[in-house]
């Protein structure tokens, strides 16, 4: 019975402690033009991110029917090169990250296995000077902010007044005192935070034509998870100087430069570390090695030309995705590139594996030094931060190569689709849709060209031919593409969560750190020293 | 008197915690950045001149023919500079390489090691370390100046005594000033030391007289922070509130605001793609085809396979084909340019952004640097353009006509095919511009940094005049 008694007592004062330093905290001057700066910036980003996010997504739309309607059109195989988009990542808003760092498109071919760094061409890359703009910054910078302000005179300040000798005098342990300001402190942010988490999620029900999927809807609740884990680490951190220093003024001077470190130096100069001690190497290797592997192709392919014989005509026509294809071919033709397609198409499919090689082993060097820069940058809890929030919004490397993961998986069901629809390539339907006596068809018409005596005669005759090759190529139907794959991109949120767990754990580490290391220094302080 | 404020202050100063913080800081980070400047820049340098060597070897190969002089694609690579080491100026975004003929101008492109980037670290530069880490510092050391003597005290003493208010407004302001210059001053030699030691980086003259400038414009820029300090610090009563307020200001004018750059360029501008310039490419293609059929170049001007009847109409049409493509590329660049000046100008709101653009007009370095270089290069072109030409007359065999056909000058000579001596051709040389009129460039934005530093010290005289020191 007075155990339990004296168990409630304990929290009861601990709650009290907690109570009176929150309420406290309510009625000061940061807290006020933390949490007014907090909502304010939030209900200022959040329209022009999501409008932002609202026009890619129509950009995307736009792109997405134009490459359907073209596939729609298609007539011969081999034209059926289609573009992959992807989708604009609604949660890029919260966090950035490679969102707009990376390409959005990717084209299916059968000589050529799209890689990552390929994707990046079609932006515009003079604008990658701008820094990053997103909700996240007003978290990993205002916030971790007024966490260390509010932090910084928790302990420094009582002693300056003297009221912690009073505190301490009474029956309080110490370690109730340190934790009652833990959760003050924490209760505190949380305010700020869950405003301008409900500010920007109402924001996007302004925007009808945006809607949060439910697994949305979980990445914004673990975002908000994690922004909360990282205030605690930020409130830590300002408590360890706190408990240090005698005087407010200096803890918070501390605070403040290990903030800046935190902030520029430390994820700035991570870069440069990781750069010199993984260097890249210059972009003529790749060039020199893709330049043999393209000779070695081309040799191989020459090679195959030597046994079909030459010699053929044939009249082309406009397809699909700015190809051309045949539309009539003679007799040799037909022969001809039934054979080239038989044996060339495996060789090109072949060397476009070998291509994606070369190209992989050099891309694995800048992951390397990019690994590399992030693991310096973990030293410094916004680092860490930002990787949590990228990896769960969905915008970061991880998700960028399962992007293009998907996209060579489906070049490689889409080659498979050609075929299987063509026997290997040995199907006419290959490279045209022409029948057997069309080329004589046509040749009967242009005949009377041969033998024209005059210039009006000779385009009255190349106009009829003209016409009648119009006139093909609109008779000639679009292939039937019912059973083509589909492309399939769908993000689990389990992945980026467990993406995100080194990152979320670490932060954690870091705050019970923090946490044990002002305990610590608050446990050997000596109330007789001020 | 004042000097008397002033020599207290920088005591003060000089024997506090945030002064040994901040010196070891700037003087750590100064070393830093000297040491990975001359690494990068002996890198850099390497594959210059590695590239440039490669580029004249392969045109003096032509000068065998004049005409394949006249054909040869050079390529213009851009020079590593010694000021890069006070600024950057993003160059790594910006293309470094410039290819044409004495017909064609391509899209400058990128060339360099690691050219795909993923971002997120950018380069720690001296305007840089600046602009961020000492700005900050600026807010540090000027945060409790007069509300922190106001909650010691002294404020009330100091203020007993016949000294004017703005004797002592202006003995801090000098005195914070002198402080903050110690650590930039400091790293700056540490840097300098660094870079000269290694024998790697030349400056020249001209180089250091800019980099002088450079260092004036950055005390302009911390001295709009120190004014900002004691503004704020004059109007608060606790310095608790004026470290609250300055840190939001802080955060504002130098993260938030530049950020907002490559919002606002998107929303204002569509950037082009590569889709639409090929098929900008075609079109005007198209328009010149159509152009020769309505018989605009005079009959026979047939351009491919068959025999030419017509040489000075077919040459007129493929200059006119070249020059429209021409056009079409240059639009393409200035669109790609358009959205990023538009975002700097929209950003120069914040004293950031204008003191980055001040110096890199300075420097002559970042977007200025590569709209000039382009210039220079297209007045190359027109120069190469009329040594070929005047060459061309000395040849009777030779047609004159002028113009990027391979058939043509193969077939029917339209370039002299005699040899030129490698010597007389003029060879591209990059000019970096005078100090006067970079300054010229950046003499807006120093404007606004002059004016910045007014209004923060008009805002602080006034609001220290109206202190209430009880």
């Amino acid at each position: 019975m007075y155990d339990k008694d004296k168990k409630e007592r304990k929290y009861h004062i601990l709650w009290k402690i907690a109570k009176k330093e929150f309420l406290l905290n309510l009625m000061t001057f940061k807290f006020a033009v933390g949490t007014i700066v907090c909502v304010v910036l939030t209900a200022v980003f959040m329209p022009v991110l999501v409008s932002d996010y609202q026009e890619r997504l129509k950009q995307y739309n736009d792109a997405f029917a134009a490459n359907e309607a073209e596939l729609r059109k298609v007539k011969v195989y081999k034209n059926i090169t289609p573009m992959i988009y992807r989708p604009p990542n609604v949660l890029s808003v919260f966090s950035e990250g490679l969102e707009k760092r990376l390409g959005y498109s990717a084209k299916i071919e059968l000589d050529n296995v799209p890689e990552l760094s390929a994707v990046s061409t079609g932006l515009n890359p003079y604008l990658s000077i701008y820094p990053v703009l997103d909700v996240s910054l007003v978290f990993k910078i205002v916030m971790s902010v007024l966490a260390l302000l509010v932090a910084y005179d928790v302990i420094a300040g009582e002693r300056e007044r003297g009221t912690l000798k009073l505190v301490l005098s009474g029956t309080v342990a110490r370690y109730q005192v340190l934790a009652g300001k833990f959760l003050a402190g924490l209760a505190t942010l949380v305010i700020p935070l869950t405003m301008a988490f409900i500010v920007g999620v109402l924001i996007f029900e302004f925007f009808p034509l945006v809607d949060l999927a439910g697994s949305d809807w979980v990445r914004i609740g673990l975002m908000y998870l994690a922004s909360l884990i990282f205030l605690s680490a930020m409130y830590n951190v300002g408590l360890l100087f706190s408990c240090l220093a005698k005087r407010s003024a200096i803890s918070l001077v501390l605070g403040l430069f290990i903030w800046i470190v935190c902030v520029v130096v430390i994820p700035n100069g991570s870069g440069y570390l990781a750069r010199k001690i993984q260097p890249l190497e210059p972009e003529e290797r790749l060039e020199s090695e893709l330049k043999l592997v393209a000779e070695n192709r081309d040799r191989e392919l020459k090679e195959i030309n030597k046994n079909i014989p030459p010699g053929w005509s044939s009249s082309t026509a406009g397809g699909a995705f700015n190809r051309s294809y045949y539309l009539v071919l003679d007799k040799r033709g037909l022969e001809y590139w039934k054979k080239s397609s038989v044996l060339k198409e495996p060789v090109r499919i072949k060397y476009a594996d070998k291509f994606l090689e070369v190209k992989q082993k050099h891309l694995s060097n800048l992951f390397k030094q990019k690994y590399l820069a992030n693991n310096f940058s973990r030293t410094s809890p916004i680092s860490l931060f930002e990787n949590i929030m990228s990896a769960l919004a969905g915008t970061d490397l991880d998700r960028a190569q399962y992007f293009m993961d998907r996209v060579r998986m489906h070049r490689n069901s889409v080659v498979a689709y050609v075929r299987s629809k063509t026997a290997d390539f040995s199907s006419l339907s290959y490279f045209t849709r022409c029948k057997e006596g069309d080329w004589e068809e046509g040749q009967k018409i242009l005949e009377p060209a041969v033998d024209a005596t005059n210039e009006a005669e000779r385009k009255r005759v190349l106009d009829a031919f003209y016409k009648w090759r119009d006139k093909k190529a609109a008779e000639t139907p679009a292939l039937n593409l019912q059973d083509f794959p589909q492309f399939i991109y769908q993000p689990s949120v389990v992945r980026s969560f467990s993406r995100a767990i080194p990152d979320l754990a670490l932060l954690t580490f870091i705050s019970v750190l923090f946490f044990v290391l002002s305990f610590v220094a608050f446990m050997r302080y000596d109330v007789r020293s001020d | 008197m004042i000097r008397q404020i002033i020599y207290k202050e920088i005591l003060e100063n000089l024997l506090s915690l945030r002064f040994i913080l901040s010196l070891l800081l700037a003087v750590l980070l100064f070393a830093a950045a000297g040491f990975v400047f001359t690494a990068k820049y002996r890198q850099e340098s390497q594959d210059y001149w590695k590239d440039t060597n490669e580029n004249l070897s392969s045109l003096s190969e032509q000068t065998k023919r004049l005409c394949d002089v006249a054909l040869y694609e050079q390529t213009v690579y851009r020079k590593p500079k010694p000021l890069a080491l006070c600024t950057d100026g993003f160059e790594k975004y910006f293309p470094n390489y410039v290819r044409f003929n004495i017909f064609s101008m391509y899209i400058p492109g990128v060339k360099s090691r690691g050219n795909f980037d993923l971002g997120r670290f950018s380069d720690m530069d001296l305007v840089f370390i600046i602009s961020l880490i000492l700005s900050f510092i600026a807010l540090i050391f000027t945060y409790d100046t007069i509300c922190g003597e106001k909650e010691a005290g002294t404020l009330r003493l100091m203020l007993a005594t016949s000294i004017h208010r703005h004797k002592i407004l202006i003995g801090k302001y000098v005195g914070v000033m002198f402080t903050l210059g110690i650590p930039v001053l400091l790293g700056l030699l540490v840097t300098l030391l660094i870079v000269i030691s290694s024998r790697d980086v030349v400056i020249s003259a001209g180089d250091w007289l800019k980099i002088l400038t450079i260092v004036l414009l950055s005390f302009l820029y911390l001295s709009i922070f120190v004014l900002l300090g004691l503004f704020v610090s004059s109007r608060t009563a606790h310095s608790a509130n004026s470290m609250v307020i300055l840190l939001l200001a802080w955060v504002g004018l130098v993260i938030l605001i530049p950020s907002f750059g490559r919002i606002i360029s998107d929303a204002a501008f569509e950037s082009p793609t590569q889709a639409e310039l090929q098929r900008k490419l075609t079109e005007v293609g198209k328009k010149i085809e159509d152009d020769r059929a309505s018989g605009k170049f005079g009959k026979n001007a047939d351009s491919f396979g068959f025999k030419v009847k017509n040489p000075p109409g077919t040459a007129q049409m493929m200059n006119a084909q070249t020059e429209a493509r021409n056009q079409v590329r240059e639009f393409h660049l200035n669109k790609m340019i358009a959205p990023l000046i538009f975002g700097r100008s929209f950003t120069r709101l914040s004293p950031t952004v204008i003191y980055q653009c001040a110096s890199e007009a300075i420097a002559g370095i970042g977007i200025t640097r590569f709209k000039s270089l382009y210039q220079q290069v297209k007045r190359y072109q027109a120069d190469l353009k009329e040594y070929v030409r005047g060459k061309d007359a000395e040849d009777p065999e030779s047609l004159h006509l002028l113009c990027a056909h391979n058939q043509a000058i193969k077939d029917w000579g339209v370039i002299s095919k005699r040899s030129v001596s490698f010597d007389t051709i003029p060879k591209f040389q990059e000019r970096d511009l005078a100090l006067g009129q970079s300054l010229k460039l950046a003499i807006w934005d120093i404007g606004l940094l002059v004016l910045f530093n007014l209004v923060f010290f008009a805002a602080s005289y006034v609001s220290f005049l109206k202190y209430d020191v009880r």
